[in-house]
């Protein structure tokens, strides 16, 4: 232990305490503070929590946003684990160009990729446009704006945060353990299901849980591919901070936000799952 | 069929549903009529004419200005404190750590909102537009610039640092003449990924835009409302290719792949 070194670690704490500390304080307590007519007053409440667990609507809000948090989370690991494990036992020479083009999607912002799936899923989008030319359907099908939609939207804009994850505990098995069980007569199947994939759950799990937290705070992909009836938690805060203009329970429906995501990656640590650290 | 060969079959139809998407829309952005037709019909540029008028190159600059500077300040600020986390063991140490990781850990919507609030009730209003952009992009974009500064600092050999003091450096002359052309590629790598998380993040930006000042995600997100327009997916390719293109120059130049997989050394 020696002294703080404050000269290097003055000026960015401080602006992190200015600029995130105090505005996630300053969410909390307005979110116990009522407000009239768009205006805060001084009164403490617990009227906002209250009023968003006791309306329908965004009682299904949570539990749409919670439905697709672990839908996404699964979807993530289901194809993510193949193309994690390929991309670590494959021997090709294009294994680096292999891994590059799955990363690569990460250079584009949410936004920009959610924007093709509505190309593809819209009314009179490519997908009812194939299915009509092979004439598999004869009137158009509106697969969006609905919660598969925002599904299958964010599980495309988070797979390579998975694949990332689960390539990293795949990278960490030692090889010697597969051989010992191919030498002890397991096939590569059987050495598959009872080496590797138990060995990788760690990776399984922070993988999930990662896309899972990511999933239940994003805008972009439910604003794009949902609609009025299929409001997760993320275009509600939305709607009351810039349309409604009820701050309070905006900042309620927030904090109801940042404690999941808290628990989440808290559930992430006890599983052992991998953390950033420094 | 053996088991390597199904799982290459399902390889390629993960790689399908990740790159599909993207090149249908670069396919559409090139569709002579108006409507999303696919596979396309006909050859036009007219879209791409229209995605480089004034109304979509402006937010698109607006959008690389700000991620420049987000990248410039973060990664200044994350130099000493990255070293400082790295290199010293001190009282506080370990919240500090948290703090840094906090905007990682926190949904970035959520300091957004926090920010228009802060900006609001501070008195700040009209700094609400690219000001209240930049302090907000540099929160999120530093827990990326400092993990990547420290990755650099903890493959350095200490030692290297001893031997020059041992001659008679003195510290800052270690500092500049041997830490910091050592960890030059780290540095930059950090400002890269600062600069593409800023370039295409939205779930911040989203509060706290003004007219004229909206940076490319946000135009775009709000242009949506409207329905299809093959102009959108001509924009939508510009601003995929623009940090495609950074990065493979920087990954030419210095390398970033050691980076991404550096994060699996806990450090």
């Amino acid at each position: 232990m020696s002294r703080t070194p404050w000269l290097l670690v003055a000026a960015p704490m401080a602006l992190l305490l200015v600029f995130f500390v105090v505005p996630n304080a300053l969410l909390l307590s307005t979110s116990f503070l009522k407000s009239e007519a768009q205006t805060l007053t001084g009164e403490l409440t617990l009227e906002n929590y209250g009023f968003l667990f006791s309306k329908p609507i965004y009682q299904w809000a949570f539990a749409r946003t919670f439905i697709v948090g672990a839908s996404v989370g699964l979807l993530c690991v289901l194809l993510g684990y193949p193309l994690a494990y390929f991309l670590v036992r494959t021997k090709s020479r294009w294994k680096g160009v292999l891994i590059a083009l799955s990363l690569a999607p990460l250079l584009a912002s949410v936004v920009v990729r959610t924007y093709g799936w509505y190309i593809i899923l819209n009314r009179f989008g490519v997908a009812n446009d194939l299915l009509l030319n092979m004439g598999l359907i004869h009137e158009r099908i509106a697969f969006m704006p609905s919660t598969g939609a925002i599904i299958i939207g964010l599980a495309h804009a988070l797979l390579p945060y998975t694949v990332l994850t689960i390539m990293g505990s795949l990278n960490g098995i030692n090889p010697n353990l597969e051989q010992a069980a191919m030498s002890l007569g397991a096939s590569r199947t059987r050495t598959f299901f009872h080496v590797v994939l138990p060995l990788s759950l760690p990776g399984i799990a922070g993988g999930f849980i990662l896309a899972f937290s990511i999933a239940i705070s994003a805008y972009a992909t439910p604003a794009i591919l949902g609609g009025p009836a299929t409001q997760v938690m993320a275009t509600a805060i939305y709607g009351f901070m810039t349309q409604l203009l009820d701050w309070s329970i905006g900042a309620a429906l927030a904090v109801v936000l940042i404690v999941s995501s808290v628990l989440l990656l808290y559930a992430a640590s006890r599983i052992g799952a991998k953390q950033a650290a420094i | 069929m053996s088991p390597w060969a199904a799982l290459r079959g399902v390889v390629v139809f993960v790689y399908v549903f990740m790159l599909g998407p993207i090149l249908i829309t670069a396919a559409v952005s090139f569709n002579e009529s108006n409507r999303s037709q696919f596979p396309p019909r006909g050859f036009s540029l007219q879209w791409w004419g229209r995605a480089l008028s004034p109304e979509w190159i402006d937010p698109l600059v607006f959008s690389l200005k700000l991620g420049l500077a987000a990248a410039v300040i973060s990664t200044l600020l994350a130099m000493p404190l990255a070293f400082a986390l790295a290199r010293h063991r001190f009282r506080g140490r370990d919240a500090m750590v948290a703090l840094t990781l906090g905007p990682l850990m926190l949904p970035a919507l959520v300091t957004g909102v926090g920010l228009l609030q802060l900006f609001q009730y501070a008195g700040l209003r009209e700094y609400i537009g690219f000001t209240a952009l930049l302090v907000g992009h540099v929160v999120i974009c530093l827990p990326f610039a400092v993990r990547t500064v420290a990755i650099s600092l903890h493959t350095l050999p200490p030692n290297l640092e001893l031997a020059a003091a041992s001659l008679g450096a003195s510290r800052w002359r270690t500092l500049w003449h041997v830490v910091f052309p050592l960890i030059k590629s780290g540095i930059v790598a950090g400002a890269v990924f600062a600069f593409v998380h800023s370039f295409t993040d939205v779930n911040l930006s989203l509060f706290l835009v003004r007219p004229g000042e909206v940076p490319i995600t946000v135009k775009i997100l709000g242009f949506l409302e409207f329905g299809f327009a093959p102009t959108l997916a001509a924009v939508s390719v510009i601003t995929l290719l623009l940090p495609l293109v950074l990065v493979a120059v920087v990954e030419r130049l210095t390398g970033l792949g050691d980076f991404i997989y550096g994060e699996r050394e806990r450090v």
